[in-house]
């Protein structure tokens, strides 16, 4: 049996990407990663662009430049790869043209709220109608049904209301300096509940292709942040299920694992963890930190008297620690076999020998328009053995691709291109927006969204 | 919900999943929830070592209690298999002459030689093998021991969690392993589509570092592009999209959506927080300490969830802190159709959160619970492999199965 030759999974699917900020654009960008052909359709009207585009930079050397909506490093981490085409969807015609381009492709992310997609005559059953086999992905907070469907949602809310606070948080201490479980929720933070999303829709869609190849049927994928989010604290929820258990806050301590936890390393702001699985590993970490008398110590002698002498234990371990740099801390204990590692930074990361060993980053040459020169990106957490995904490009330039899908790819006339221009329903420029204002550095730092900063980086130009 | 007449998207695909505790197990969870037959082959004697991770139904140590492992395997069948034996190798061979996948995660460096992915995938063409460690299957760490608090440390998510004046703070509930596990799901269902048009399998790597470190898109260019170092989340500011006190536990107040100020703070009820000054996000850093007050004012004469409701009636999206008994308890995920009651015969019977998204004509079963352990060695080795009583019996006192 011959087959044809084909190195990426994702080969002749072509995704129509409608959505906005972090989890489905991020989504599209993976899809493209895996070979598809993803089309972000944009606006070049500030008040429905993206919002990656204006407000999220970070911009190169802190300084957004003319062309910022082009120039931002988290909008290009998060929708490298695919090409992009502005439709005012406030035009009908416009609105024509984007029938016309679903009814060509296979895949169609959104998140907008269903309100406004049955507005646009853009929900799952007019869409149907022009591409009767679509796989369209409907991200939402709160999903397309039941009694929150209407509630708007960012990540950063959602993520204690979907539970992650229950389980995480820093423990309390009392006036001696005692420590107890935790009653203050904490938070992941960086947008957590976005990324879950992202590989659920991925997975999704893939699933959905799948489906799609043996039955011909298409798939709506209702995805609500908020129960994916539950989803992946199903282990705590069904713990009250059997248990009635509500929360678990442990600070950095584990349930059966002492010593176990963050602790201070030499320098600002640097720590590494380390955690003692069982007997073997306590024996192996004394002998490692120069004491092996320790291990020998009855309140230290096996798992229960280590757990219950907790804050002795992390003040000797702290007292080691504090005098090396992270990087010995995990050398001189992965050594002796102990779980223990750096908490990394993003400038840590960038330079990390393992990262960097595994080819993690990738780097892009950007469009000589948006000054970005070439810069390295975080990639994805595989390698496929027979495929060759990769990032292929940077994201697109507002409208960079308009002649090419318009055009080649619909067919449009000149003169209805030309009507959608006069119409202002298509554009490369950003309309309606200012330069966004740019926080000096050292105002950042003391405002507390910066650690510090350096100014001689990168450190590592990008081969 | 309409009937199900095109079955389930991975209805055909069987699965062999020799997985431990989280991240092999939640890859072949979410296989199996899209219909994937997913086989689980544990270790004769004490089986998964998440079979003795807590906490456990009616806090009893026992090995079909433990309700990690409860979650992770719902809808596969269980087989107990010695690999590491020539006679465990042979029947894995017979096993893998009819599997699609293979999802493993044992380290790099105590990988039994049967399980070694590129011969694997010499010897079967059509398999696509999924490996997932904590490093990879390359590199300096590759061998390094790890937990979840070491894989999140490395990813760099641990130095963006908690606050800014204290350490850095452990996720929730093994989060990088449910990460890992999902990633691994995706790039093994990408090869499965790739195969339907190749016929040819292939090796998926996954590592649990990088798989976290994907969501650092903010952290990584903020040193790329400009040289700065991101940190924990401020410990100073006007109180908006953090966690603050409300009457009956907490809630994090936001600014975002497309409402006015004005909607916001009439919703939070203290009238001197209705200053134009407060209306820009300049603003609110300059009067940052003020608003925080007023702020915590107004929460202090609101529940939770009062407030959400109010919140999402306004088109507001104010978030706030719950718990496994609010998530159990929620109407929204109950009107959802979230939960599946599930009987198990050891554990007995509870309310299960089930899976994330919803599909259109795809109804989401609970088929199986999570298996005992070699509750399903006569069913494969007998009728699906052709195994004899005498042969099963063998196998047994070989330490096989």
């Amino acid at each position: 049996m011959t087959m044809p030759e084909r190195t990426l999974p994702l080969e002749g699917i072509r995704v129509v990407d409608l959505s906005r900020v972090f989890a489905m654009p991020y989504c599209g960008a993976y899809l493209a990663d895996l070979g598809a052909e993803v089309i972000k359709v944009d606006t070049h009207h500030n008040q429905f662009v993206d919002t990656t585009r204006t407000l999220n930079g970070p911009y190169p050397d802190n300084d957004p430049g003319e062309l910022y909506w082009e120039r931002g490093g988290t909008f290009q981490t998060l929708n490298h790869g695919k090409i992009s085409v502005t439709l005012d969807l406030r035009s009908d015609e416009a609105l024509e043209v984007l029938r016309e381009l679903v009814s060509i492709s296979d895949v169609v992310l959104e998140n907008f709220t269903p309100r406004v997609m049955r507005r646009f005559g853009l929900d799952y059953p007019n869409l149907k109608s022009v591409r009767p086999d679509l796989i369209m992905v409907s991200n939402t907070g709160y999903g397309h049904s039941g009694p929150w469907t209407n509630f708007g949602a960012m990540a950063t809310a959602l993520e204690p209301t979907h539970g992650t606070g229950a389980f995480m948080g820093y423990l309390d201490v009392d006036a001696d300096g005692r420590t107890s479980s935790g009653t203050v929720p904490n938070k992941i933070a960086n947008s957590y509940t976005d990324f879950l999303a992202s590989w659920t829709a991925q997975l999704a869609v893939l699933v959905s292709l799948i489906h799609r190849a043996k039955t011909g049927r298409g798939m709506w994928i209702d995805l609500a942040m908020y129960q994916v989010g539950a989803s992946f604290l199903g282990e705590g929820i069904l713990d009250y299920a059997f248990n009635g258990r509500r929360a678990r806050r442990l600070g950095n301590r584990h349930e059966s694992m002492s010593p176990h936890g963050c602790y201070p390393c030499q320098g600002n702001d640097q720590w590494a963890v380390i955690a003692v699985r069982d007997d073997a590993d306590w024996r192996a970490f004394c002998d490692a930190i120069g004491t092996p008398g320790l291990a020998s110590d009855p309140r230290f002698a096996d798992p229960v008297t280590r757990h219950s002498n907790q804050d002795e234990l992390d003040e000797i371990i702290s007292g080691w620690t504090s005098s090396r740099t992270k990087y010995e801390v995990m050398t001189v204990l992965q050594n002796a076999g102990v779980p223990a590692g750096p908490v990394l930074d993003g400038r840590d990361m960038l330079g990390d020998p393992h990262f960097r060993d595994r080819g993690y980053f990738e780097a892009m040459d950007h469009h000589p328009k948006t000054g970005l020169g070439r810069r390295e990106y975080l990639t994805r957490g595989w390698r496929m053995s027979g495929s060759d995904v990769r990032i292929r490009k940077p994201a697109p330039m507002l409208g960079e691709d308009n002649r090419h899908i318009l055009s080649d790819l619909l067919g449009l006339t000149d003169s209805r291109i030309a009507d959608l221009e006069a119409a202002e329903a298509i554009g490369q420029t950003l309309a309606g927006a200012r330069i966004p204002a740019s926080v000096p550095l050292d105002r950042q730092v003391e405002l507390g969204w910066t650690v510090d900063y350096d100014t001689g980086y990168p450190s590592r130009p990008p081969e | 919900m309409v009937g199900v007449p095109f079955g389930l998207p991975l209805d055909g695909v069987r699965v062999l999943e020799l997985g431990r505790y989280v991240s092999a197990p939640y890859c072949g969870r979410l296989l199996a929830d899209y219909g994937a037959d997913v086989i689980k082959i544990e270790p004769p004697g004490g089986g998964d070592e998440a079979r003795r991770m807590g906490p456990f139904a009616g806090d009893d140590p026992h090995p079909e209690k433990s309700i990690p492992f409860l979650y992770l395997n719902t809808n596969k069948r269980g087989i107990t298999l010695d690999v590491e034996t020539v006679a465990g190798a042979g029947l894995l061979d017979r096993l893998l002459e009819y599997a699609d996948v293979l999802v493993e995660n044992y380290p790099p460096d105590a990988r039994p030689s049967c399980l070694d992915p590129k011969a694997l995938a010499e010897r079967y063409p059509h398999l696509i093998v999924t490996s997932i460690t904590p490093f990879g299957q390359t590199g300096p760490y590759r061998d390094f021991a790890a937990t979840d608090i070491v894989t999140t440390a490395i990813s760099g998510l641990m130095y963006h969690s908690g606050d800014s004046d204290q350490e850095p703070l452990r996720n929730a509930l093994n989060q990088s392993f449910y990460v890992a596990g999902i990633n691994a799901a995706v790039a093994t269902s990408a090869a499965l589509f790739q195969r339907m048009f190749t016929g040819q399998g292939q090796t998926i790597d996954v590592s649990t570092v990088e798989c976290l470190a994907s969501h650092l898109v903010q952290a990584l260019p903020y040193y790329n592009y400009m040289g700065a170092i991101k940190g924990r989340r401020p410990v100073r500011g006007s109180g908006f999209e953090e966690l603050m006190p409300a009457r009956d536990g907490y809630v994090i107040p936001s600014v975002q959506g497309s409402q006015p100020w004005s909607t916001v703070a009439e919703l939070i009820g203290v009238p001197e927080l209705q200053d134009e000054r407060f209306a820009s996000g300049s603003g609110r850093i300059e009067f940052g300490e003020q608003i925080h007050d007023l702020l915590l004012q107004g929460l202090a004469q609101w529940d939770r969830k009062a407030l959400h409701q109010a919140s999402g009636e306004r088109r507001l999206v104010f978030g706030m802190a719950q718990d496994a008994g609010d998530l159990h308890e929620c109407p929204h995920l109950h009107e959802r159709e979230f939960f599946r009651t599930v009987s198990h015969p050891v554990a007995g019977e509870a309310d299960y959160p089930g899976m994330g998204p919803s599909l259109s004509g795809v109804e989401y079963k609970v088929r199986r619970h999570a298996p005992l352990l070699g509750q399903h060695n006569s069913e494969i080795y007998g009728a699906e492999l052709g195994c004899s009583a005498d042969e099963l019996a063998q196998l047994r006192a070989l330490g096989a199965i």
